[in-house]
């Protein structure tokens, strides 16, 4: 469906090259010259580290997340403040600095403490956007979990079920109709801000534009191909998760 | 175990940040007792009676469950003298069918296989007789039936002692009975229960002792026939005019 509005899009534009005043050059990614043809494969060539990319990273939040969220619903003072210390801190790093600290700075904290590890900016993209994304995955689960009332845990304890039991069975099941759409909306974010590793030189679909750019001077034309080049990807996760949603909220149609 | 009380209570005290909701609690329960507190709103029932299983925590006094001291903060809930509760709400799991409510507790907190936590649990609906129900989800049921389940998720966890939380309240008139019939039935069977309610009916049935209980004190206490006959403070005669002329 999208792909037909994007051929459609594309044409129309197309049609104003002709006009005299006319600035495209869509020649650069012609696919019918073979010059078009080798920019295109090497701009399309980005989504593998893109996609790799995006959802390593997402995976990693999903998970960092999780681990911060809950120590806010304890009753522990201290593990409360690490929550809001954490999150805090976290979210108010601009996403390009937290990567040049994370790819130039964080080696030399490692070797400094012995361990001679060499991120390269495949991780080093990874480790930012999952950690700088899990700040806002962690308010995501702090609410999903507490819009879920106190009665249940009660009951949980009640009968017998420990912490890890009345997560598992009982509070995660219901929260997680709730959580999905936000975190899929993250998704997305980590998905566009994967942009920034071209700037540490990973060879994502950015970064790739930015080079073709570079020895074709055809801005317009490659950046165009590139904002629908996310708006596929983004697409894509939209309609898996409204699929997604559909499967959970119809299981769970009798939940009040 | 039978010349150990069923519950101990002495001196207990309970704030909520300078509000003193309970104050010096002194109560006594024998095994095999069946105890009504009534009370305005805000009396502190709901407080006491979380306190005797652990819900809530609490700040001076000692707490014995059949002879072992409880910690203010519980962190247990399992224990061979287990007590059920019962809540104003139900508190039923939404995302779980009637029968899965059931198995839960039996299955992950008492290990009990599949099969016998489904046995148990079938038994159970039968007794509080919506056995035809099992597969339902619990906003599929009235709110009547949803109180039965979660009675019967109470048993399945084979409690010694059964704390009930207004267990009727929150339900329409027509359905109060229903419930009130599977309690009654219990008591019968010889069941360790307290039961706040305000169901005067109720308390005189089965009660042997009604406690009543004004600003986070035990104002008064008595047999139902004497209770309701003679009661010995203003406050509760009030109290008893009130509810009993509504
Ligand atoms: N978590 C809490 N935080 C602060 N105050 C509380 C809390 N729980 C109860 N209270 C207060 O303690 C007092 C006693 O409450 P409790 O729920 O025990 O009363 P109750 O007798 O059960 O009343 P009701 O008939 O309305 O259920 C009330 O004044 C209430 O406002
Ligand atoms: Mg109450």
């Amino acid at each position: 469906m999208f792909r037909i509005l994007i051929l459609f899009f594309v044409f129309f534009t197309l049609g104003s090259c002709s006009s005299p005043e006319g600035t495209w050059g869509w020649y650069v990614i012609d696919p019918s010259t073979k010059a078009g043809w080798t920019n295109i494969k090497f701009l399309v060539g980005g989504f593998y580290s893109t996609i790799l990319l995006s959802i390593i990273a997402a995976f990693l939040s999903i998970f960092i997340g999780l681990v911060v969220a809950l120590p806010a619903m304890s009753d522990n003072k201290l593990l409360k403040l690490f929550n809001r210390v954490y999150v805090e801190f976290i979210r108010s790093i601009p996403l390009l600095p937290m990567l040049f600290w994370v790819f130039y700075g964080l080696p030399v904290i490692l070797k400094s403490m012995g361990i001679d590890a060499n991120i390269d900016a495949f991780w080093g993209a990874i480790i930012t956007l999952a950690i700088s994304d899990s700040a806002f995955t962690a308010e995501i689960y702090r609410a999903g979990i507490q819009s879920i009332s106190k009665g249940q845990t009660e009951a949980a304890k009640t009968i017998g079920l420990n912490y890890y039991q009345t997560m598992r069975y009982v509070i995660m099941p219901q929260a997680l109709r709730r959580i999905l759409p936000p975190l899929a909306n993250q998704f997305i974010y980590i998905v566009k801000m994967s942009a920034f590793a071209s700037v540490i030189g990973m060879q994502e679909l950015t970064r790739r534009a930015n080079e073709i750019v570079v020895t074709e001077y055809r801005p317009l034309e490659i950046y165009t191909l590139l904002i629908f080049e996310y708006l596929i990807l983004v697409l894509l996760i939209s309609f898996g998760v409204r699929y997604l949603e559909k499967k959970l909220g119809s299981n769970e149609s009798a939940n009040s | 175990m039978k010349n150990t009380f069923a519950v101990e209570i002495q001196g207990l005290t309970k704030s909520f940040k300078d509000f003193k909701a309970l104050n010096t609690i002194d109560l006594n329960i024998k095994h095999g007792e069946k105890v009504v507190i009534c009370g305005p709103s805000g009396s502190g029932k709901s407080t006491l009676i979380r306190c005797i299983n652990g819900l809530e925590d609490f700040d001076e006094g000692k707490i014995s469950i059949s002879g072992n001291p409880q910690n203010p903060t519980k962190e247990s809930f399992v224990s061979d003298f287990h007590i059920g509760m019962v809540f104003q709400q139900f508190n039923l799991f939404p995302h779980l069918s009637v029968i899965e409510n059931l198995k839960l507790g039996p299955m992950k907190s008492l290990g009990l296989s599949e099969k016998d936590a489904e046995t148990r649990a079938r038994k159970l609906l039968e007794r509080v007789k919506i056995p035809e129900q099992a597969l339902k989800k619990p906003n599929q049921l009235s709110g009547g039936q949803q109180q039965r389940v979660a009675i019967a998720r109470a048993l399945c966890m084979e409690p010694k002692l059964m704390l009930f939380d207004e267990p009727t309240s929150a339900l329409d008139p027509e359905m109060i009975s229903e419930v009130l019939e599977v309690i009654v039935d219990l008591a019968r069977e010889g069941m360790t229960m307290v039961v706040v309610t305000h169901e005067m009916g109720f308390a005189k049935k089965v009660a042997d002792r009604i406690i009543f209980m004004d600003g986070g004190s035990i104002v008064e206490q008595n047999s139902p026939g004497m209770f309701f006959k003679k009661p010995q403070t203003a406050r509760c005669k009030k109290f008893l005019k009130q509810i009993l002329h509504h």
